[in-house]
């Protein structure tokens, strides 16, 4: 079905009641962590599918499932695939998990690591701007970048987690084993109901190259397609066109153009 | 928690890896101590309130008073779907600015727009309408004016929209540039079944 974004959204499907939500779904909480002087966002503002927050695996489609793998054997590192269950067709597919493996393999001395997709919106601002750093975007004040992801509908993230294979992750001083490090992160504004725009996609150029990003865009629209989102737009860079078309954007879909205001 | 630093235009767009024009970071510097409404001069808009109101249009800023099953009848006659009206006023309800137009006489909507984002960097516009017996009368651009000008005093430097063929004519003398620097406006399209 072709959704016609005429300066406007289309609905795709009449709405079910779990569209109407009370409003304390939409509270967001935020929570101070005094060790790293970093500000956590909890950002769900959106339903939590039930049972979700247990860290669950899926089979991604098999054509790009290769193009993750080959990305991680070109690293010659030994690469265990997490196997999720196969996707089907749009309507069938079982809800997203807000946390999930995306990828999980053994690098030398020992390590593993694991690639985790949340779409919880639990991010380190600290460790955001950090990121736009090393992807060289111009820096934003911290307290608007916090606020954008605050009133942001989702704030989809992957983090790397460094553990041992050989101890458990469990600390003997309650100190934490897991090098959690935020390496990925997508997010989307809506208006709750028809339309979803995807801002400030972002890789750490370290993890580049290996299929992540698409994972990123690409497990976000799903979580936004199972909110009931029916249009899902975004702004390209011209050298970022084809990588969305990938991932099924389209460009200047019926001649509908993007324009912007007095853009500097 | 403020780290000093100049507040630099964020990304328009999306990119994995590159970096804007050095020049983006110069031009907000100097707002970075002062709140954006200090600054702002009054706005001059093309037709004033007072004309509006003269002329029998009311500017409305909220939703209140809005009757949405009327403003659907709006978005139908200028092509736009149906929706269903509960979906409209969740959607009403996660709005960043609004702006309608209420027509004294018969207190009905004739005009409205509407803008969503994340209420700090970027707002996009949505649902421009003009009933068409109100338009050629200058309703539409008096409904974009005030709300790209109640974005900016909000701060938000980044407005964009996307735009049928058939109006970029309308966008263009308002200020509106379509692929700027070659941003594509993209939309996910769903595969139908059966098919690639």
């Amino acid at each position: 079905m072709l959704l016609i974004p005429i300066s406007s959204s289309s609905s795709s499907s009449s709405s079910s009641s779990s569209s109407v939500l009370p409003q304390s779904f939409f509270n967001s909480t935020t929570s101070y962590s005094s060790n790293h002087h970093s500000l956590f966002l909890s950002n769900l503002s959106y339903p939590v599918p039930h049972g979700s927050r247990k860290l669950k695996t899926l089979r991604l489609r098999a054509n790009f499932w290769e193009s993750i793998r080959s990305g991680f054997v070109k690293n010659n590192n030994s690469t265990q695939l997490v196997e999720p269950p196969s996707i089907v067709d749009d309507e069938e597919e079982p809800l997203l998990p807000v946390e999930f493996t995306l990828v999980e393999r053994t690098l030398q001395d020992g390590l593993i690591e694991e690639i985790i997709f949340s779409s919880g919106g639990e991010i380190d601002v600290y460790d955001l701007q950090g990121l736009c750093d090393k992807v060289g975007w111009p820096r934003r004040p911290l307290v608007k970048l916090a606020a954008a992801l605050k009133n942001s509908y989702m704030v989809a993230t992957l983090h790397s987690v460094m553990k041992s294979s050989s101890g458990s992750s469990e600390g003997d001083n309650g100190e934490k084993q897991q090098e959690k490090k935020l390496i990925g992160m997508a997010r989307a504004t809506s208006d709750h109901a028809f339309n979803a725009t995807i801002w400030d996609v972002l890789v750490d150029p370290e993890y580049q190259g290996q299929g992540l990003g698409k994972a990123l865009v690409e497990k976000l629209v799903r979580a936004l397609l199972q909110r009931d989102i029916g249009n899902i737009s975004l702004f390209a860079d011209s050298q970022v066109v084809d990588f969305y078309q990938n991932l099924g954007f389209e460009a200047d879909p019926e001649g509908i153009k993007g324009m912007f205001w007095y853009p500097k | 928690m403020l780290l000093g630093g100049t507040i630099s235009t964020p990304p328009a767009s999306l990119r994995l890896k590159s970096t804007l024009n050095p020049q983006n970071a110069v031009t907000q510097s100097s707002q970075a101590a002062f709140p954006a409404a200090m600054q702002r001069k009054p706005p001059s808009y093309s037709i004033s309130d007072e004309d509006l109101k003269s002329r029998g249009f009311l500017l409305r800023r909220t939703p209140e008073g809005l009757n949405l099953d009327q403003l659907n009848s709006v978005f139908v006659a200028v092509g736009f779907p149906r929706r269903d009206t509960a979906k409209i006023e969740v959607a009403l309800e996660h709005t960043d600015a609004l702006l309608w137009v209420e027509y004294e006489k018969t207190r009905r909507p004739v005009a409205f727009a509407r803008a969503t984002g994340d209420g700090v960097f970027n707002a996009i516009i949505w649902d421009v309408v003009v009933d068409p017996s109100f338009q050629s009368c200058g309703l539409g651009k008096a409904v974009m004016e005030r709300l790209i000008e109640d974005l900016q005093a909000k701060g938000i430097c980044n407005i964009a929209l996307y735009s049928e063929p058939r109006v970029l004519g309308f966008y263009r003398p308002l200020g509106f540039v379509s692929d700027p620097d070659g941003i594509k406006g993209m939309v996910f399209i769903r595969k139908q079944r059966n098919k690639k």
